[in-house]
C-alpha cells in the first residue's frame, strides 16, 4: 500500500485502510473504489492524503529500479562519514531494510525476479561487533 | 581563483554587517507565556491548563492532532486537552502548544524543515524507546524544536540564507559548516538565543544548542545526545530537508555515553518507518 497526496489520486483506486475525517467519523471503508464523488467530498473536507492499494502493474524492473535509487541515495548521504564505523553500520542496516523490502516486494509478484541477490548480512549479528 | 576568494570575503563581511539587523527575535506565543506562569503555579490544577488551551480552537485541534498521532502511539484517542495533560503530563503538551504555535513559522521558513523536525521528533522517540527512558516524550518534543534557530535565521536574514543554500548546493558542505564559514555562528547559537529570550526549559534548550555538539551538554546530556543522533538518523533516511542532504559526523562520546550499539540500529529504524509514513498526516496540519 502506499500513502499519496489526494491530487494524485484517481478513480478506480482502491483504498488499502479506511478513511475518516478529521474528528474520526468513518468516509469509506478498506477496500472501498475512489469515486468522483469521493474525490469531492475529500477535498470539501480538506482531507490531503489517501493510502491507496499499490498499482500491481509495477514491473520487475522498476522494483528494482527503485532500489538502486535508494542504494545511489545512501551512497551520496554517507559520503562524508565512510570512515565512522558506527555511521558505516548505519548505512549497512539500511541496505539491508531496502534490500529486505525489494525482495518481499518482489515474492508479492506472482513471477519471480531473474535476479535476488542474497540478504547481506545484519551488521553486528553475530555479536562480534561493538 | 583571486577574485572568486575577494568576493568571499565581501560576502563575509556584509553577511556580519546584517547580523547585526536580528534585533527583533519572534515573539514567544502569548498562550506558551501564560501556560509557562500558570504551571509555575503549585495550586494550577490540569483542568484550569485545559481550560486555557481550549479556549483557542484552532490551537487545541492541533495539538490533539499531534497528541493521537503515531508519534506517541497511544491505543485510545485522546479526546480533550486536559486528558492529553494527564497522560501526556504539563512538559509535553506545552512543547506541542510551543510546535504548534511555530508550526507556520517552520512552514515558511525553508522547504522540508518541518518534516525533518518531525522526523528527528518520532526518531528521537524511537531512540528514547529503546533505551527506556521515562523520559520519552519530553525528548520526542526536544527533537520537534531542536532546529528552531534556523527559522530565526531564514525569517531574519533570507538573504544570508540564500548565500548559505548556495554554498551547501555547490559541494559536499553541511548547513551548519557553510552556516559558520559565511556568519562566524550558527543555527544552533541562534537557537540558544530563543530559546533564552522565550525561557524554554533546559530539556528543549539545551538539544536546540549542542545537537552539533553534544559531548558538551552539562544539563540534559542525554536528552541532546538522543537528539544528536535521532538527526543522523532522519537525515541519514533522508525524509525531508535540514538544508543539507548529507550525514553529518558523530560524537562517538554521545554514542557511548547513551551505551547504544551498532545492532540498536535495526530496532530504531523498524519502530521509526511505519511512524513516518502515517507521520505525512500531521504535516498537513494548518
Amino acid at each position: 500500500m502506499k500513502r499519496i497526496p489526494i491530487d494524485k489520486a484517481v478513480p478506480g483506486q482502491v483504498l488499502a485502510e479506511k478513511l475518516t475525517r478529521h474528528d474520526g467519523v468513518l468516509l469509506a471503508g478498506q477496500g472501498a473504489e475512489i469515486t468522483e464523488g469521493l474525490l469531492r467530498m475529500l477535498v470539501r473536507l480538506n482531507i490531503d492524503t489517501v493510502v491507496i492499494e499499490e498499482d500491481e502493474s509495477r514491473t520487475t524492473q522498476e522494483v528494482m529500479d527503485d532500489f538502486q535509487k535508494k542504494v545511489d541515495d545512501l551512497e551520496a548521504r554517507f559520503v562524508r562519514v565512510a570512515e565512522s564505523p558506527v555511521l558505516m553500520a548505519l548505512k549497512k542496516t539500511m541496505l539491508y531494510m531496502a534490500q529486505r523490502e525489494r525482495d518481499e516486494t518482489l515474492a508479492l509478484m506472482e513471477k519471480p525476479p531473474a535476479v535476488v541477490e542474497a540478504h547481506e548480512e545484519v551488521p553486528g549479528a553475530a555479536g562480534t561487533e561493538a | 581563483m583571486a577574485n572568486q576568494q575577494q568576493q568571499q570575503v565581501q560576502d563575509r563581511l556584509q553577511v556580519k554587517r546584517e547580523v547585526r539587523k536580528i534585533k527583533n527575535l519572534p515573539t514567544v506565543p502569548g498562550i506558551v507565556a501564560k501556560i509557562s506562569r500558570m504551571v509555575e503555579n503549585p495550586e494550577t490544577s490540569a483542568a484550569e491548563v485545559g481550560r486555557l488551551i481550549s479556549q483557542d480552537q484552532v490551537l487545541s485541534a492541533k495539538v490533539l492532532r499531534m497528541a493521537n498521532s503515531a508519534f506517541f502511539g497511544m491505543s485510545r484517542k485522546i479526546s480533550s486537552i486536559s486528558q492529553a495533560l494527564v497522560i501526556l503530563g504539563f512538559e509535553v503538551v506545552k512543547g506541542l502548544v510551543l510546535t504548534s504555535s511555530v508550526f507556520d513559522m517552520i512552514q515558511k521558513s525553508m522547504a522540508g524543515l518541518w518534516e525533518h523536525s518531525i522526523g528527528c521528533a518520532a526518531a528521537s522517540g524511537a531512540v528514547a524507546t529503546l533505551l527506556g527512558r521515562d523520559d520519552a516524550e519530553e525528548i520526542l518534543v526536544a527533537g520537534l524544536l531542536h532546529d528552531l534557530g534556523k527559522v530565526v535565521l531564514a525569517l531574519n536574514l533570507p538573504e544570508e540564507m540564500r548565500l548559505i543554500m548556495a554554498k551547501v548546493s555547490s559541494g559536499d558542505v553541511l548547513f551548519y559548516e557553510a552556516e559558520n564559514q559565511l556568519l562566524d555562528f550558527d543555527h544552533s547559537e541562534l537557537g540558544q538565543w530563543l530559546a533564552e529570550h522565550w525561557n524554554l526549559p533546559e530539556s528543549l534548550a539545551e538539544p536546540m544548542r549542542l545537537h552539533h555538539r553534544p559531548e558538551k551538554a552539562v544539563l540534559k546530556p542525554e536528552c541532546t545526545a538522543i537528539v544528536h543522533i535521532a538527526d543522523i538518523i532522519i537525515r541519514a533516511k533522508g525524509f525531508g530537508n535540514a538544508g543539507d542532504m548529507l550525514v553529518p559526523p558523530i560524537s562517538m562520546a554521545a554514542w557511548e555515553m547513551l551505551g547504544l550499539r551498532k545492532t540498536d540500529f535495526l530496532p530504531i529504524l523498524e519502530t521509526l518507518e511505519p511512524k513516518l509514513a502515517s507521520l505525512c498526516d500531521i504535516t498537513s496540519i494548518s
